[in-house]
C-alpha cells in the first residue's frame, strides 16, 4: 500500500471518528490536511474521545500532547503514519 | 394539625415570582404544545418505538419526540448527546428566553444565575453505554470522557455552560422527589436572599435498555398493554404507572428583581415542605406525607380553605393513590370535599426525578387559565380514595393557590405551593 493511499485511509477515518465525537454541528466539507484543530472546533473533552477512538479503531496510542502539539489534520494523519498506523 | 417545625420570620423574606417555564414531553414541546393537550385529554404514553422492547415485559412509555427536540437543539448550536441533557436543555431554553434572559441562539453572556436541578437517574443514556461497553469489552471499552458525561450534575453544569450562568450549579437527587426539592431549594435561597435569579426543575430520560430494565421487573408499572389505558390514576382498577421521559424548568427570580427588569411574573412560589418517612424503603407514609404538606401550608401561611386545587403526585400505583388521598384528608379534613384534586401522570407518563417539575409547569398554567385537566381513565373511582378527583372533563377553578406534591422512593416528601400572579 502506497504511503499516500495510507495517508488517505487514516484521514478519511480521522474525519468519521470527529465526525461522530463532535457534540457540536461541525462543517467538514473542506476537511483536509490543512484544516486545524480550531477549524473543527475540537475542545479538550473531544479530543480526549478522539485519541480513545484512534486507539480503538487506528490501534496507535497517542498522547494528548502530541495531538495538542500538532495544529493541523495532515500533521496528525502524518503522526499516525510515523507511528505505525 | 400544627407544623412541626417554626419558621424565622425575623429577617425579611423576599416574594419569589416564576418569570420563565419552559417544558420538552411526550405531550409536547413546548408549554403551548403541552396545553393543547392537557386540555385535549391526550396522553403521551404510547408503545415504545425508541427503544427495542422485544425482550421486555413492559413495553409502554411516552416517550418525546426526538425531531422536534432535535430541531431545537440546533438553534442552540448542538448535535443530540445525552437524551436527559438534550431534554433539559430544550425546556431551559424556552424558559430563559421566556424570562427575557437570553435570546434565540448563542453566543450568550455571563449572567450571575445559580442552577438546582432535580433528575433521579442522571444522564442515563451516557451511563448506560458505558455500563454496555465495560460489560462487553472491559476496562479498555469505556470512553476516557465517561465520567463528565454522565456524572448527574452533568446536567446542571451543561445548563451553566451552554447558557454561560455563573452562579453556584448542583443537582438535587431524591428519586420521584428530585425536582420539587429542587425547586424549593431554589425558592428559599431566593426567598432568604442567597440568589436573586435560579434555574431550576429537573429532567429524567428511561428509554436506554439498562434504565429500562432495571424498571421493568419492578411491580410498580402498569401491565395494561393498551398505552391509553395503561395509566389510571386514583382508579380502583388502577394497575401502576407507565415510565415517561422530559424535562420541566422554572425561572425563579425576586420579585424585586423580575419587576426590575421589566418582566411580568408569571406565577409565584408561595411555599415549601418537605419530610422524610423514615419507615421504609418504598413504601408511602401518611404520616410523612401529612407533615410536608402542613408545612408547606405553613411556609406560605394559608389554610387548605385557600387552595384552588391539589395536583397529586398520583403516580396510580396501588401503594401511592390510597395513601396519598389520606395524607390529603388528614391535612386538610373535611375542607378536602371542596378541592379539586387533579393527577397528570396519565398524560407525562411517570417522569421520575423531573416529576415535579413537568407537574409544576402545568399547575401553574392552569392557574393561568383557570382550568385544571380532567383526570385521564378515571371511569372508576377508588372508593378508598376519599378525595374531590376531577372527572373526565377539564374544570374551572377558583383563582388561587394551588398545592403541588412529589413523594420518592426513600421516603423523601416535596410539597410545593404554587401561586398565580397578583
Amino acid at each position: 500500500m502506497s504511503e499516500s493511499s495510507k495517508e488517505e485511509i487514516i484521514m478519511a477515518k480521522l474525519k468519521s471518528i470527529v465526525e461522530e465525537s463532535a457534540t457540536e454541528p461541525v462543517d467538514l466539507s473542506n476537511f483536509g490536511p490543512d484544516t486545524t484543530v480550531e477549524d473543527i472546533g475540537l475542545d479538550s473533552l473531544t479530543i480526549l474521545d478522539l485519541l480513545y477512538d484512534i486507539e480503538q479503531e487506528i490501534g496507535v496510542e497517542v498522547e494528548a500532547k502530541e495531538i495538542i502539539a500538532f495544529r493541523t489534520i495532515g500533521e496528525i494523519t502524518q503522526l499516525l503514519v510515523d507511528k505505525g498506523a | 394539625m400544627s407544623a412541626t417545625k417554626e419558621f424565622n420570620h425575623s429577617s425579611p423574606r423576599k416574594r419569589v415570582v416564576v418569570s420563565g417555564m419552559g417544558i420538552a414531553s411526550a405531550i409536547g414541546v413546548g408549554k403551548e404544545a403541552v396545553w393543547e393537550s392537557l386540555m385535549a385529554g391526550t396522553t403521551g404514553i404510547c408503545k415504545i418505538t425508541a427503544l427495542d422492547t422485544t425482550d421486555f415485559k413492559i413495553k409502554i412509555g411516552a416517550q418525546a419526540p426526538v425531531e422536534i427536540i432535535q430541531e431545537k437543539l440546533a438553534k442552540l448550536n448542538r448535535r443530540p448527546s445525552d437524551r436527559t441533557l438534550d431534554l433539559t436543555l430544550v425546556a431551559a431554553h424556552e424558559a430563559l428566553q421566556q424570562a427575557a434572559l437570553v435570546g434565540e441562539e448563542p453566543p450568550f453572556e455571563n449572567q450571575d444565575i445559580a442552577v438546582i436541578f432535580g433528575t433521579g437517574t442522571g444522564p442515563s443514556q451516557s451511563l448506560g453505554i458505558a455500563f454496555e461497553s465495560f460489560f462487553e469489552k472491559g476496562p479498555k471499552g469505556v470512553r476516557p470522557t465517561t465520567v463528565p458525561r454522565s456524572m448527574y450534575n452533568a446536567l446542571s453544569a451543561g445548563l451553566s455552560l451552554q447558557f454561560k450562568l455563573t452562579g453556584t450549579n448542583y443537582v438535587v437527587v431524591s428519586a420521584c422527589t428530585s425536582a420539587t426539592n429542587a425547586i424549593g431549594v431554589a425558592y428559599r435561597m431566593i426567598r432568604d436572599g442567597y440568589a436573586e435569579t435560579v434555574v431550576t426543575g429537573g429532567a429524567d430520560a428511561f428509554l436506554q435498555p439498562f434504565f429500562f430494565g432495571v424498571w421493568n421487573n419492578i411491580p410498580a408499572l402498569s401491565k395494561i398493554e393498551d398505552p391509553l389505558k395503561a395509566c389510571r390514576p386514583f382508579a380502583a382498577d388502577r394497575e401502576g404507572t407507565a415510565l415517561g421521559e422530559g424535562a420541566g424548568v422554572l425561572v425563579l427570580e425576586s420579585y424585586e428583581k423580575a419587576t426590575a427588569r421589566g418582566v411580568n411574573p408569571i406565577g409565584e412560589i408561595l411555599g415549601y415542605g418537605e419530610s422524610s418517612d423514615a419507615k421504609h424503603l418504598t413504601s408511602p407514609d401518611v404520616e410523612g406525607q401529612a407533615k410536608a404538606m402542613q408545612m408547606a401550608l405553613d411556609d406560605a401561611g394559608l389554610s387548605p380553605t385557600d387552595l384552588s386545587f391539589v395536583n397529586t403526585h398520583g403516580t396510580a400505583t396501588p401503594g401511592n393513590d390510597g395513601c396519598e388521598s389520606q395524607s390529603i384528608r388528614t391535612v386538610m379534613g373535611d375542607a378536602v370535599d371542596g378541592i379539586p384534586i387533579s393527577a397528570l401522570k396519565s398524560y407525562f407518563g411517570h417522569t421520575l426525578g423531573a416529576s415535579g417539575a413537568l407537574e409544576s409547569v402545568a399547575t401553574l398554567m392552569s392557574l393561568q387559565h383557570g382550568i385544571v385537566p380532567s383526570n385521564l381513565n378515571l371511569e372508576n373511582p377508588d372508593p378508598e380514595c376519599k378525595v374531590n378527583l376531577i372527572g373526565s372533563d377539564p374544570v374551572s377553578i377558583k383563582r388561587g393557590p394551588a398545592m403541588k406534591n412529589s413523594f420518592g422512593f426513600g421516603g423523601g416528601n416535596g410539597v410545593l405551593i404554587l401561586g398565580p400572579t397578583h
